[in-house]
Parts: C-alpha cells; sequence; structure tokens
C-alpha cells in the first residue's frame, strides 16, 4: 500500500479548471517536488493534501485513510510556507511546542520534544528568541522543526526557500533533504526552481497548466523528458523545427541540414511531418575534440562566462544554438566570428510533435 | 527645509496650541476658585464627595468595560473573518463601521428607542441596550484599530500554520489572532472607554447613570464643579492616551517586527 495516494483529483474554481486529473503515489519517506511555471496548479495541488482546499473531483488517502474531505486541523500534515509564517507572539521554543500544546501533550514530553528539534535546527541557543530576532533562513528552519515537532504523516514545504538569498538557500535546501531522510518521513516540496527540484528530489511531478507532464526520476526529468515541454522548461534547450526526411533511418532536415537521430526517437513519425527537434547544450561539442553521429558548420557568435560553465553561442544555418563547455583555466575559447565544426550524437537530437514550443506536448508514440 | 519655513511650522504650532490648551487652562484654574481669594480643589472635593457623581461615574466605567468586551468580541472575528474569507467586501464593511459618524447620535437613540419600545423586542429599559448603543458608537474606533492591526500580520498564512498544527477556530482566535493585535485591540479600547465616558446623549434618552449627563447637570446648577468634572474627565482620558502611547510603545517591536 502506498503512503499517499492522490486519484484523480481535478479542482475547478467558477468553471476553470486548474488541476486536472491528478493521480499520484507517493511511497513512505519518499521527497516529491512539484515543479512548473506560475499557475501550472502546483500550489493547488498540495494545499488539497494540506486540506485548504477540497478537491472538485477525486480523493486522497494516507496509510489507506481518506482524508479529501476532512479539515486541514484533523489530518496529521505539515506544512511550511514561503512566508515561514511563525507566530510573531510566541519565542522559538514555543512555536516548535505549539501542536503539541494543541494535542494536550504532557509538558515533560513537549519540552523533551522541543528541545530535540532546537537540536536537529542547530538552533539551542535561539529557544527564547522571537521570531523577528531571526533571520530568513533561521526562521525557515524553526518553521520546519515545527512542522516536525508534530510527528506528521506528510510534510508539504510550498516553496519554502523562495523568500530567501541564493546561498543560504542551497544550503536549507541540503538541510531539509538530510533532516527528512533521517526522520524518513514523506514530503512534497513545491517548487517552480528546476534547480531545486532536481538536486533535492526522489521524483520530479512536471506540471503545467493543470495537468501533470511528467512524473520521473531529476535525472528521467532532464534526460528523457517525455514531452516538448518538460524538455523546454527542465534545463536549457536548443529547440527548432524540422522536417522528417526518412523515419526508418532516423533522418530528419533542419533548413537543408541533414541531423541524425536514433530511430527510436523517430518511431510512428511519417516523411515530410513538421516536428521540434531539440538538443541540449551540454550534448553539443567541438567537431575538433570528437566527431560524433552529427557534424555541423557553424560560426561562432558570442561567447558567455557562467563562472562553472561557458556558454558558446553558434549558428547553425538560419538557428542560433547554445553549446556549454566546462570551464578551466587553460581552455581555448573559438574568436567570435570564426567558423567551427561542432557535433553531437543522434541520442542527443530530441524530438516532439508539433511546430511550436508551448503548443506541442504530445510526444511522439514510444518515444524515448 | 528653509528657515522661513520653520518659523511658520512654529507660528502655526504654537497657535494650535493655544487654541486648544488656554480654554483647557482657564477652565482648569477657574475649577480652583470655589473658595474666594484662595486656589483651592475645593470644587473637586464636591464632585468627589456628591453621591449623585458615586453613582454615575463607576456607572459610567461599568458600561465602557461592557462597551469594549462587547467590541472585542464582536469586531475581532469579524475583522478577521473579513479578511480571511471574504477580503472583497472589505470596502464596504469600512463603509458601514463609519456610519456612527454620520448617523447623528439623537436620530440614533430615537431609533432604538422607537424599535425596542415595542412587542417583541421590548428591551429599551434594559442596560444592555444602552452597551449594545455604545457598542455601535465604538465600531469606527474599535474596527478600524483592529483592522489595522490585523494588517500588520499575515492572518492567511498564520492561519493556515495553526491549522496545519491541529488547532480549531477557538485556538486560532485566542491564541494566534488575539494576542497578535493586543495593541490595536488596546488601542481600539481605550479610545471606545474615552467616548462612552463623554457621551451624553444615549444615557440621557435611554434614562440610564453615565458621567456626561451629570456634568450637563451640574452645569445647570453648580458654577465650580462643572468645571472641574470636566478636567476630571479629560485627566481620564489623557491618561487613557499615555497608557495606548506606553503599551504601544513596549510592543511595537515585537508585534510590528514580527508580522509579515
Amino acid at each position: 500500500m502506498k503512503h499517499l495516494t492522490l486519484k484523480n483529483i481535478s479542482k475547478e474554481y467558477g468553471g476553470t479548471t486548474v488541476v486536472q486529473d491528478f493521480n499520484l503515489e507517493i511511497e513512505q519517506g519518499e521527497f516529491v517536488s512539484f515543479l512548473g511555471p506560475s499557475g501550472c496548479g502546483k500550489t493547488t495541488t498540495l494545499r488539497m493534501v494540506a486540506g485548504f482546499e477540497i478537491p472538485t473531483t477525486g480523493s486522497i488517502t494516507i496509510n489507506g485513510t481518506e482524508i479529501t474531505n476532512n479539515p486541514p486541523n484533523q489530518r496529521n500534515v505539515g506544512m511550511i510556507f514561503q512566508a515561514y509564517a511563525l507566530f510573531p507572539n510566541m519565542t522559538v521554543a514555543q512555536n516548535i511546542g505549539f501542536g503539541l500544546k494543541i494535542r494536550k501533550e504532557a509538558e515533560t514530553l513537549i519540552k523533551e520534544r522541543v528541545d530535540e528539534m532546537l537540536a536537529l535546527i542547530s538552533l539551542e541557543k535561539h529557544a527564547n528568541k522571537f521570531p523577528y530576532q531571526l533571520s530568513g533562513g533561521q526562521q525557515q528552519r524553526v518553521a520546519l522543526a515545527r512542522a516536525l515537532a508534530n510527528r506528521p504523516q506528510v510534510l508539504l514545504l510550498d516553496e519554502p526557500l523562495s523568500a530567501l538569498d541564493a546561498k543560504i538557500r542551497v544550503s536549507l535546501r541540503s538541510e531539509i533533504r538530510a533532516i527528512q531522510k533521517k526522520m524518513g518521513i514523506t514530503a512534497i516540496f513545491v517548487t517552480h526552481d528546476q534547480e531545486e527540484a532536481l538536486s533535492i528530489s526522489d521524483r520530479i511531478v512536471v506540471m503545467y497548466e493543470g495537468k501533470v507532464e511528467q512524473v520521473g526520476t531529476p535525472f528521467q526529468v532532464y534526460n528523457f523528458p517525455e514531452t516538448n515541454f518538460v524538455a523546454n522548461f527542465v534545463g536549457t534547450l536548443n529547440s527548432a523545427e524540422a522536417e522528417v526526411v526518412d523515419p526508418a533511418k532516423g533522418l530528419l532536415t533542419m533548413d537543408g541540414i541533414q541531423f541524425q537521430t536514433s530511430q527510436d526517437e523517430m518511431k510512428g513519425r511519417s516523411k515530410g511531418e513538421r516536428i521540434r527537434m531539440s538538443i541540449r547544450p551540454e550534448r553539443l561539442s567541438f567537431a575538433s575534440e570528437l566527431k560524433k553521429d552529427n557534424v555541423l558548420e557553424s560560426v561562432i557568435e558570442n561567447i558567455t562566462f557562467l563562472g562553472s560553465v561557458v556558454r558558446i553561442q553558434v549558428r547553425v544555418g538560419n538557428t542560433r544554438f547554445n553549446m556549454d563547455t566546462f570551464n578551466n583555466p587553460f581552455l581555448e575559447l573559438p574568436k567570435i566570428g570564426a567558423k567551427e565544426q561542432v557535433t553531437c550524437s543522434k541520442e542527443a537530437v530530441m524530438v516532439y510533435s508539433g511546430s511550436s514550443t508551448m503548443e506541442a506536448k504530445e510526444k511522439a508514440p514510444n518515444g524515448s | 527645509m528653509k528657515r522661513g519655513g520653520v518659523i511658520w511650522s512654529w507660528f502655526w504650532m504654537i497657535l494650535g496650541i493655544l487654541y486648544f490648551f488656554l480654554p483647557l487652562l482657564a477652565t482648569f484654574i477657574f475649577s480652583l476658585k470655589a473658595v474666594k481669594d484662595v486656589y483651592s480643589f475645593k470644587a473637586y472635593a464636591n464632585v468627589f464627595s456628591d453621591p449623585a457623581f458615586q453613582l454615575r461615574f463607576p456607572a459610567s466605567i461599568l458600561w465602557s468595560v461592557l462597551t469594549i468586551i462587547a467590541a472585542i468580541l464582536i469586531f475581532v472575528p469579524t475583522a478577521y473573518w473579513v479578511r480571511l474569507k471574504v477580503p472583497k467586501i472589505r470596502p464596504v464593511v469600512e463603509l458601514i463601521t463609519l456610519l456612527p459618524f454620520v448617523v447623528p447620535a439623537i436620530v440614533y437613540v430615537f431609533g432604538l428607542v422607537r424599535t425596542y419600545s415595542q412587542p417583541p423586542l421590548l428591551i429599551v429599559n434594559s442596560p444592555g441596550l444602552l452597551v449594545a448603543g455604545y457598542t455601535v458608537l465604538s465600531m469606527p474606533y474599535m474596527y478600524r484599530a483592529i483592522d489595522t492591526g490585523l494588517r500588520a500580520i499575515d492572518v492567511q498564512t498564520l492561519t493556515e500554520a495553526a491549522q496545519s498544527l491541529g488547532a480549531g477556530w477557538g485556538t486560532i482566535m485566542f491564541r494566534v489572532i488575539f494576542p497578535n493585535v493586543r495593541v490595536s485591540i488596546l488601542s481600539g479600547a481605550f479610545l471606545s472607554f474615552a467616548i462612552v465616558m463623554g457621551e451624553y446623549t444615549l444615557a440621557q434618552y435611554l434614562a440610564k447613570p453615565a458621567f456626561a449627563p451629570y456634568i450637563a447637570l451640574l452645569i445647570q446648577n453648580k458654577a465650580y464643579e462643572p468645571a472641574a468634572a470636566t478636567i476630571i474627565s479629560f485627566a481620564l482620558i489623557w491618561a487613557c492616551m499615555g497608557i495606548i502611547q506606553v503599551i504601544g510603545g513596549e510592543e511595537q517591536g515585537g508585534q510590528i517586527a514580527g508580522g509579515h
């Protein structure tokens, strides 16, 4: 039996469907992220699990018990908010012990649990401070401790890192993940930040316009996107219109330039079909190093230094492609305007239906 | 700011102070002249020893306290609910809270008398009607103070956080919302106190003992005692204001900085 099940969940507001036919099963102790752009329905879905919204259709069960219509205070589901939501009138210790007090737990147990949680988030010295005396990162750690003190069945995190600066965001997300693993708690994490989702999750649910686009591990979602939307939303992508030349041989053409893709990628395609061809920037390299299946004549148009990565913009025919290469102090970069051959393997060329990036979401049958 | 601007600022401020304080000072000096050729607190002693004062002053304090309790119990949940569940109707509710400024007290009290002096609601003689009337009069001060306090905290997120921790509505109201708008409630409460202590029309026409009608009665019959009673009334109101400032100043850091 799965720990948390969302079955055929839909949510409508005044005739507008914001979540449509959402199905998901989550194992005990799994960390699942809902990833998508603003308005894709990820927060609404999370709020339905929390009980702040009631689904229009469908059911939610935790450990086999249906909780679809239970009020939020009868679900034993912990929640962490973007705005921290610590009670300003209470100290850190009082905030952490709030849920236990409501349950009328013994004072000794409350004190014990509060101390345990303070140690977990390494804020023992701040127990008697008020929230306004803490930094944003510290406040969010207290919010985490407060949510965990109740030993919830599921922990929900609604963009908990969005209000923090970049460095704290990275360290706190690792801390959240470590604590979640240590406690073995099932967690759902809502974010629009793909890097966050990729780095922290066991599985990612990519959503778009209220629908699930893909469910998979970070590796699957990044390397084998099932829809054009996922391919575009997760990571950086070179994308261009192309035409199928020979589906059996995996051949297609873009502005008269021939590309080789895998035969799997072309299954179900027909000759002359207009498709969208995509290549990740890191899958392209200069052909001087090693020639792969596709060797393309290009002109260097721009070079951008991004720290650990150098992004080189090349023009192939009439289309601009980004090519990423790892930075090193001895990297020899070409001159802007220079002609260079770039190359990629046939597996690097992904194919999706349709000619427009956002409209075309249906993947070809039996694709990667 | 230019030198000329500063001078004019001081000029208008001093003029305003004189306009406000001169009559008050004159009243105070007059109240000390109950004994010929000597400044004394005789008029104050007369007022404090007057049985009518001893009945009506505590009565007004009682009405004030009951009004404040009723106002807190009605307006805090109302303002909270409007912010949480129906924020769209906030402008309408704000307009309603201003009605006591628009409807003259005399019109209001006649409305109360006409409505509640006949069955099925024959309660015109009940002190409850006076308190209910005062509660309505306190609405602009109380509701708006509470609403301002609620604006300083993220009502929805705090409510949801408390719910996710297992809290019901009662717990949320008394352990999360009330403590976080305490300063605002106190501000509204002291303003309401001052309003009720000085309110004449409702008490007079509903025939209940109160401080303001007592002062009016004194004016008709005595010379120095009305001035003394007026100064007592001012002192009481200023004391309330002082308490608001002290409590507000002490708590402001915690409440405002802690809110979002």
